[in-house]
């Protein structure tokens, strides 16, 4: 749990910041001004909630972070996202012009170049320092292709150096580490010692296939236990020349460091430094030439040998594959890791799809109402799933759904979501207890209580009216058709998202003056 | 593995269909009246007189039993080998001589035909698929639409005298042969026995019966060249007509790929886009465009026939067309019947590699 | 209970009315949008109405029947040379704009005229083919069954047979005369429609509205009808505006291997090229290429719109 202590900290650097982004999709009925101005972060460790009717911008929010706006007809705007202290839209501007002639003549002109280098940027943050998982698991995997090879995919994308360097350890292990090995294994004190010990190092050295023979060994401790462990080594071993696996290494390593130096020349550019953005070029350059004129052979040789080169990679991966999808509690991993798609029922694909988004270690997991499509026992697991590994893994969570019940038992943070905007954002217990805004009020109305007897169709009435059409939203604050304590001000001006203290943050001309001051809450 | 007993199944499956196909060809032949069949079965050059000839058809084809009993006569006659027979200035003879003549000319053909297409088309429809509405993607559907829209004959003409060697004097393009199956003249003298057929006069290749392939089994390079040469404008006219219905069925299957959810998992887990193109996309666009492949061999089979008439290549179809204009029932019956079984085997094969491609159906 | 959801069906439909309105014409203003659909529409609109004229009256546009041919051998419009005249020529006013054949017959108002006769025919074959077509698959699918299971084994064995070799031999056996052909294609054509029709009554049967219709009490045939019917027009639509243009293919390949007999003075696309073939050798080009390019716009202009169609049509593109 988050602590009021934790929350107050300042320096804490949010994994995930988004400020004033602006998402629009231009169609041929006009612009669907989907998100305006959406502003929240997300802390270490923390699991936000994002709540909202349906059609005001959760899932959009969502692929905008993750930069998986379908464009044509989606843009992001304008906005800043920073993923782990990165800023991924600085060079938005770059990408594409857009003139808006008309609400449905809209020219969008982008620029090849910044855009490919934008989504090669992406495609190394994404699955790498943020995942997610989707609503419909049976639509969200590949259905051609198994489960297993699909979170190998994963795998191998993001962690492949360090496979590599521990398979170059195993090959090029000695006997003198072999008996090191076991003579530290053996002063361990109890089993459970003795079994992180050899995990570590059967991971480290890319046994771990053979872990259990390799505990078993060690506990028997009879005389031949290091030619014992020798053999069980020796077995793993493959019989690819480790010049290729070096070669892999290497290649991976050199598409990182463009990556690198793509991410520092994004923000040289943020600061027009014009000397190190011409001195990072040149280094780019330099780099992509030597890449090419070292690896174009190898390349070729792949071509014909790359499955031979592949396989000690894809054993290892599926290994790590096996592993995360008994982290995930699946039934039957060996049986689903070789299953496709269509075999496997939703709750089993969503706990794969979780697995998968888990593959690399993410900073940050966005789930976007990831039980809907599931039954109400089924919803029960996976959740447990999901709020075990935030407490685990320290794995931030974003996420959305419309169901409050689950928010109030899942998150330490809630954000209200409406017609685009965040309305409100307050720690679960706040919003439950002393909801603020008016659209809130009656959201938290709408929840079936035992308590009350309330009519049917009075539930419905709550908050009259409906989710506003967003090609024409309406002006200054975007409920005020619906909202009962309307005034003047709201259809000139939109509120600004204010703190009211206790990290209570409200939009809404109710509590905040028009020169954007606080009112005093009663 | 569950794909073998998809396959037994399907395999099962042939004979409704092949029952349904005899029964066609037997009630075509059969709208036709008696006499015809009978004298038609004769054969000229045979020894025996007609009359007794005659006779035998009638017991053959069971013509004194009830219509639907006569199919089943019918049945046995085509098990038996005994297909009737032709007369026309192309082929005189049995007819199913004719079609194990003719039969491996056509077969050679639509095999360079579809596997060209096929290593055309599908980058073709992978680029242009994948690149909905860009330059790339009009000039590629104009294209393969041109090509598709021109009438088989008229392309095959145009190539004839841009490329054809003869067909314009002087033309420094027109290297490839306008007809035939290879360079007679590359005979050599005794004329070797693989060139030679049992029982007709002419040259007939063995042991395939393909003449470029026995060529090179046979060690004789220049007339397996020649062969070579003389499908290449066949085989083009061919191809350019079932490129643009594969090209655009994968486009469409791309597109349609685009933007299904996977794609999306698969963008969200750090996929570079043109491996999601490679190995996501293209896998599921491949599932749609297969089906349509058995359609597109149907119009390759009846371009054939076209093909073969302008190239005056000696195949299948050039044997059912002198059938037709000589009003040789059994000829058509016959060419009829093999294009069918043709079609059937190769829906056999379409639905193995759907089923290979798509774990879906394979139940 | 009945009469509520009938009520609430009636209201559905009441609003569906005016939505297809709006519908309809947000759908043109996509097509206006994917300009390559909507240059196939000009095109094939273009093609149709000089058929039409043509009907009208044939004399706006020049040969069109025997007696037009014959005036133009032997009348004033005759050209002097007889020979085959090389195009363009612009000397003779723009009958000759795309020179003649070998009788000194001017391509240009040939080949309009011969529109008439092609898109007559190839619109009465793919609209017959389609109509048997759907009826018979819309109708199997709707009772499925037994009725469905023989539809299907009837399609595959026509299906198991190359179209073109099918209607070839189907000719041969009724008698080749130009009507039989065009007989033996509709023979050959309507198994296509059964399929399409029958595929898509199945999802549209799937659908819940059916279901609410017979809880409301509506009978079968008003259901076939007032439901299925529309619902599989439009995709069969595609379908048919792509056929169109192979019709006429086909019928040219026909002529061309000779087994159609062709009439001399009829115009008609295919025995245009097959004339021009024998001139090809000598050089003469213009006699096949400009009937065969004049065709193939026309295949060109349905597939695209075709496609543009379908694109529009799709609800999953609208955007
Ligand atoms: N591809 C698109 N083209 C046009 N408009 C879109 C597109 N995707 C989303 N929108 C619009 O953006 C708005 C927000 O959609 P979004 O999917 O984010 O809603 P949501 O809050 O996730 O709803 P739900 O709870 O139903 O998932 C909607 O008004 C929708 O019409
Ligand atoms: S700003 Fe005005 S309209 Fe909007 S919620 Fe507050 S009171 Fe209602
Ligand atoms: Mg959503």
């Amino acid at each position: 749990m988050i602590t009021e202590e934790q929350t107050k900290k300042e320096e804490i650097q949010p994994v995930v910041k988004v400020s004033n982004l602006v998402t629009q999709f231009f169609t041929y009925k006009g612009i669907v001004k989907a998100l305006d101005g959406v502003s929240f972060e997300i802390r270490p460790g923390e699991i936000l909630g994002l709540v909202g009717e349906s059609g005001c911008g959760k899932s959009v929010t969502a692929t905008s972070i993750m930069d998986l706006i379908p464009d044509p007809p989606g843009r992001i705007i304008s906005g800043e996202i920073y993923i782990d202290g990165f800023n991924t839209l600085a060079d938005l501007n770059r990408q594409a012009k857009i003139i808006i002639k008309s609400e449905t003549n809209v020219k969008v002109k982008r620029n090849k170049r910044y855009i490919k280098r934008h989504n090669f940027i992406m495609s190394h943050i994404r699955g790498n320092k943020i995942s997610m998982i989707f609503q419909e698991p049976s639509l969200s995997m590949n259905p051609v292709m198994r489960i297993g090879d699909q979170i190998m995919e994963a795998i191998l994308l993001h962690s492949k150096i360090e496979i590599a360097d521990s398979i170059i350890r195993r090959e090029t292990m000695t006997d003198e580490d072999i008996r090191k090995f076991y003579e530290d294994a053996v002063k361990t004190k109890t089993h459970l010692d003795l079994r992180g010990f050899v995990h570590k190092w059967s991971q480290d050295y890319g046994v771990a296939e053979a872990e259990d023979g390799i505990i078993e060994i060690i506990e028997r401790n009879d005389q031949n236990a290091i030619q014992e462990l020798k053999n069980i080594v020796a077995e793993q071993k493959t019989n690819i020349k480790l010049k290729y696996i070096q070669l892999e290494r290497e290649y991976e390593r050199y598409n990182n460091l463009l990556f690198d130096l793509n991410l520092q020349l994004m923000e040289a550019e943020s600061k027009n430094d014009s000397l190190k953005i011409n001195e990072l070029r040149e280094q780019i350059k330099r780099t992509q030439a030597y890449i090419r004129s070292k690896f174009s052979g190898y390349r070729l040789i792949k071509r014909f040998i790359g499955k031979r080169i592949e396989e000690p990679f894809r054993r290892e991966a599926r290994r790590r594959a096996l592993e995360l999808l008994k982290l995930v509690n699946i039934a039957g991993p060996d049986r689903v890791i070789n299953s496709y798609p269509h075999e496997l029922s939703g709750g089993m694909l969503q706990r794969s799809m979780i697995a998968m988004a888990l593959s690399s270690n993410p900073k940050i997991l966005i789930a976007d109402e990831p039980t809907t499509a599931l039954d109400v026992t089924t919803q029960a697991q996976i959740l447990d799933i999901m709020k075990d590994l935030n407490r685990v893994t320290k794995t931030s969570i974003l996420f959305i759904t419309h169901d409050l019940a689950v928010i109030a038992e899942m998150c330490h943070r809630v954000a209200v979501m409406y017609a685009g905007n965040i309305v409100e954002e307050a720690p679960v217990k706040e919003i439950f207890k002393n909801p603020k805004h008016p659209y809130t009020v009656g959201l938290l109305k709408a929840i079936p209580r035992p308590d009350v007897k309330v009519n049917k169709f009075e539930k419905l009435e709550s908050i009259k009216g409906s989710v506003p059409n967003l090609i024409n939203p309406p002006s200054g604050c975007r409920f005020n058709p619906r909202c009962p304590f309307k005034m003047d001000i709201c259809e000139r001006e939109k509120p600004k998202l204010v703190d009211i203290g206790g990290g209570h943050k409200v939009a809404c001309f109710l509590f905040e003056n028009a020169d954007g001051s606080r009112k005093e809450v009663e | 593995m569950e794909l073998r007993y998809f396959i037994i199944r399907r395999i099962l499956l042939l004979i409704p269909t092949l029952i349904g196909l005899t029964l066609l060809t037997f009630i075509l032949v059969r709208a036709l009246p008696t006499s015809l069949l009978l004298s038609q079965y004769v054969n000229p050059h045979s020894t025996l007189p007609r009359s007794v000839q005659i006779a035998h058809a009638k017991a053959l084809l069971g013509l004194n039993y009830p219509v639907p009993v006569q199919y089943f006569f019918y049945l046995s006659a085509l098990f038996h080998g005994e297909w009737g027979f032709m007369v026309s200035n192309f082929y005189t003879g049995p007819v199913l001589t004719g079609i194990e003549e003719f039969f491996p000319n056509t077969l050679q053909l639509t095999i360079f035909a579809v596997i060209l297409s096929i290593i055309i088309s599908i980058p073709l429809g992978t680029y242009i698929g994948s690149r909905p509405n860009s330059v790339a993607d009009h000039a590629g559907r104009i294209f393969s639409l041109a090509v598709y829209a021109m009438p088989a004959f008229v392309l095959a003409l145009v190539l004839q005298i841009v490329l054809g060697r003869g067909a314009i004097t002087g033309n420094p393009l027109g290297v490839f042969p306008i007809s035939g199956t290879f360079n007679y003249a590359l005979v050599p003298f005794p004329v070797p026995s693989w060139l030679t057929s049992p029982n007709t006069s002419a040259l007939v290749s063995h042991p395939t019966h393909l003449i470029i392939f026995d060529a090179l089994i046979h060690h004789n390079y220049a007339i397996a060249y020649s062969g070579l040469l003389h499908i290449v404008l066949p085989v083009i006219t061919l191809t350019l007509g079932i490129l643009a219905g594969i090209v655009r069925f994968l486009r469409a299957g791309m597109m349609d790929n685009m933007r299904q959810e996977y794609v999306k998992t698969a963008r969200a887990k750090g996929v570079p886009e043109n491996v999601i193109i490679k190995r996501h996309i293209r896998k599921n666009a491949l599932i749609p465009t297969v089906t349509v492949l058995g359609l597109l061999f149907a119009s390759l089979l009846g371009g054939v026939v076209l093909i073969e008439d302008v190239f005056d290549y000696p195949g299948m179809g050039l044997l059912g067309i002198n059938a037709i204009t000589s009003y040789s029932i059994y000829g058509v019956m016959g060419v009829t019947l093999v294009f069918g079984l043709v079609l059937v085997f190769a829906n056999l094969i379409v639905d193995v590699v759907y089923a290979f491609l798509d774990p879906r159906i394979r139940y | 209970m009945a009469e509520v959801e009938a009520f609430k069906i009636r209201r559905k439909e009441e609003k569906k009315r005016s939505a297809r309105m709006e519908d309809f014409l947000f759908t043109l203003k996509l097509i206006f949008h994917n300009r390559i659909a909507f240059a196939g529409l000009v095109i094939t609109l273009a093609y149709f109405i000089i058929a039409i004229i043509d009907y009208a009256d044939p004399r706006w546009l020049g040969v069109s029947n025997l007696s037009d041919a014959l005036a133009f051998l032997h009348g004033k419009a005759y050209y002097p040379s007889a020979t085959l005249v090389t195009p363009p020529t612009l000397a003779h006013g723009w009958y000759y704009w795309l020179g003649t054949t070998e009788y000194g017959i001017p391509i240009l108002p040939d080949m309009l005229a011969a529109l008439k006769v092609d898109l007559t025919l190839s619109v009465e074959i793919v609209l017959s083919g389609a109509l048997i077509g759907l009826i018979l698959g819309t109708v199997s699918a709707y009772y499925g069954g037994l009725i469905d299971e023989a539809m299907m084994r009837i399609t595959d064995i026509f299906f198991s047979i190359p179209a073109l070799i099918l209607a070839l031999a189907i000719a041969f056996i009724i008698g080749l005369t130009f009507t039989n052909i065009a007989l033996a294609f509709i023979i050959v054509w309507w198994p296509i429609y059964a399929r399409l029709g029958r595929s898509l009554t199945l999802s549209i049967k799937n659908m819940n509205f059916i279901e609410a219709a017979n809880a409301a009490g509506s009978s079968s045939a008003r259901n076939i009808f007032y439901h299925v019917i529309p619902g599989v027009l439009s995709p069969l639509f595609v379908q048919f505006s792509l056929d169109i243009g192979t019709v006429v293919q086909l019928f040219a390949a026909l002529e061309f291997l000779g087994v159609v007999p062709v009439d001399p003075f009829l115009p008609e696309l295919g025995r245009m090229m097959v004339w021009g073939e024998t001139y090809l050798i000598y050089g003469k080009w213009w006699a096949v290429i400009i009937p065969a390019i004049f065709l193939m716009i026309f295949t060109i202009s349905v597939s695209l719109l075709g496609d543009g169609l379908r694109d529009v049509l799709d609800p999953r593109q609208r955007r």
